[in-house]
């Protein structure tokens, strides 16, 4: 080993990690391995959405907060309207963050869409359409919280780019003043 | 879980973020009391980083308690959030908990009052229906997700063949069925929100599902029929309050008739199977 080498960062979080991983990974491996074992098409669609839900909320509520700093949800506020509302650590503890554990987030987000897409498409060329519902509804899962957190980590970075030049402001201010109260 | 018995239901989704940070600031606790609706966040998370504060405080040193006295900053209250269906706040929390397990079995708890309480609301009579806006204020697609796909394991149990068709049929039928009913809604020029009126009649598929039980177990015709008109007017009038409620009072009758029809069809599916 090459002793000048800075030690590897290594996951930080990495139950996190694994759960993060761990249902997508079933869903995906349950839906394609399940035609060679399982005839019944009803066990296939229940335990295969069953999965790609449970990923849903572990996505959302857990990894997402855990590895990335990132929430976001929904909420109806009083007079009936529904605002999405984005919370994201500041900017510090976000620079912070395991830079393993982010790419492991946002990559197999990515991957798991664009499989169950592949998916998909064969479902499609072969017109079973009762696949393609399973399918549909497991891409609809993670494109919905692809957009969540990709919204969420937009804002995070628009506030804070209005919050350093709102600090740029004040204190270019109040170096004016205590220039003219000194002259 | 039990200060979220005291928290308005329209909170608990601002109450989720507080018992996660809660939880992770270990003894700051702020209790029910703070929680408001108006939503003063820097007071009680002392670790947030507000956007109007000259200074980015670092969340990872915790707060003395002396923070909740500070007084709540003006720009983030949900007063920005009026009139526009997009609005974003930053809000820093402290620093992720040391144990996984701990807060997941919390969230999970609250999910899962929560789909609990959104059951009561809708389909059991309680005061809160003559509020129909404010009844199923913090929707989740979690309980209508497992009502749907109950009903249709139970149709698919019932059919003696064909049964992943019948599966499948039912779940689309459903799941379409409340998109294109609220759809319908939308077009006439109701107020209601997308997700909020899936939510609502998903959780009115419960009196079916309970229906659908009762006609699985005993195979009399006779029965049948009498227990899915019982469970349909149930779940008519389970949905009527807040359908009713969204749209125009003259165009009431055509919100209302694609959910009885919807409804009348799911209860001949559950008829019709042998």
């Amino acid at each position: 080993m090459d002793p000048s080498q800075p030690p590897v960062e290594n996951y930080a979080n990495p139950n996190t990690c694994l759960f993060h991983v761990l249902f997508k990974g079933a869903a995906l491996a349950f839906y394609i391995l399940s035609a060679l074992f399982f005839n019944s098409f009803v066990i296939i669609f229940v335990v295969t959405v069953l999965l790609a839900a449970l990923d849903f909320w572990v996505v959302k509520n857990v990894s997402g907060r855990i590895l990335v700093g990132l929430r976001w949800w929904n909420e109806i506020n009083d007079l009936g309207e529904s605002v999405w509302k984005f919370e994201s650590l500041d900017q510090e503890s976000l620079a912070r963050m395991n830079k393993k554990d982010s790419w492991l987030f946002w990559w197999t987000l990515y991957l798991a869409a664009a499989a169950w897409l592949i998916i998909g498409v064969f479902s499609l060329i072969r017109f079973q359409a009762d696949y393609l519902l399973v399918v549909g509804v497991c891409l609809s899962l993670n494109v919905a919280n692809i957009i969540g957190f990709t919204k969420c980590k937009k804002d995070a970075k628009k506030q804070f780019q209005q919050f350093a030049s709102q600090t740029i402001a004040s204190r270019f201010q109040s170096t004016v003043q205590s220039a003219f109260t000194l002259v | 879980m039990s200060h979220n018995d005291t928290i308005p239901l329209y909170q608990s989704s601002q109450s989720d973020i507080d018992e996660i940070e809660n939880m992770m600031n270990g003894g700051l606790q702020s209790g029910p009391g703070t929680v408001l609706p108006a939503r003063p966040p820097s007071p009680i998370r002392p670790s947030i980083p507000v956007s109007s504060s000259p200074f980015v405080q670092s969340n990872l040193p915790p707060l003395p308690p002396s923070s909740s006295s500070v007084p709540a900053p003006p720009s983030l209250p949900p007063a920005v959030n009026f009139g526009s269906s997009e609005g974003s706040k930053t809000i820093g929390f402290g620093s992720p908990p040391n144990t996984l397990t701990e807060p997941v079995w919390d969230t999970v708890k609250r999910d899962l009052s929560r789909i609990v309480s959104n059951l009561k609301l809708v389909v059991f009579p309680n005061p809160n229906r003559e509020d129909p806006g404010k009844a199923l204020r913090d929707w989740d697609l979690w309980g209508p997700f497992f009502f749907i796909v109950f009903l249709g394991l139970t149709l698919s149990w019932s059919a003696s063949v064909k049964k992943s068709e019948v599966f499948a049929v039912a779940f689309a039928l459903l799941a379409a069925g409340a998109v294109i009913l609220t759809l319908n809604v939308l077009l006439l020029g109701g107020h209601i929100i997308f997700f909020q009126s899936l939510s609502l009649l998903g959780y009115c598929l419960f009196p079916l599902d309970v229906g659908a039980v009762i006609c699985m177990l005993k195979d009399n015709v006779i029965l049948k029929m009498i227990v899915v008109t019982v469970t349909l007017a149930w779940s008519s009038w389970a949905a009527y309050p807040f359908m009713s409620a969204a749209v125009n009072p003259r165009r009431k009758a055509l919100a209302l008739y694609p959910v009885f029809l919807m409804y009348v069809s799911v209860g001949f599916l559950i008829i019709a199977i042998d």
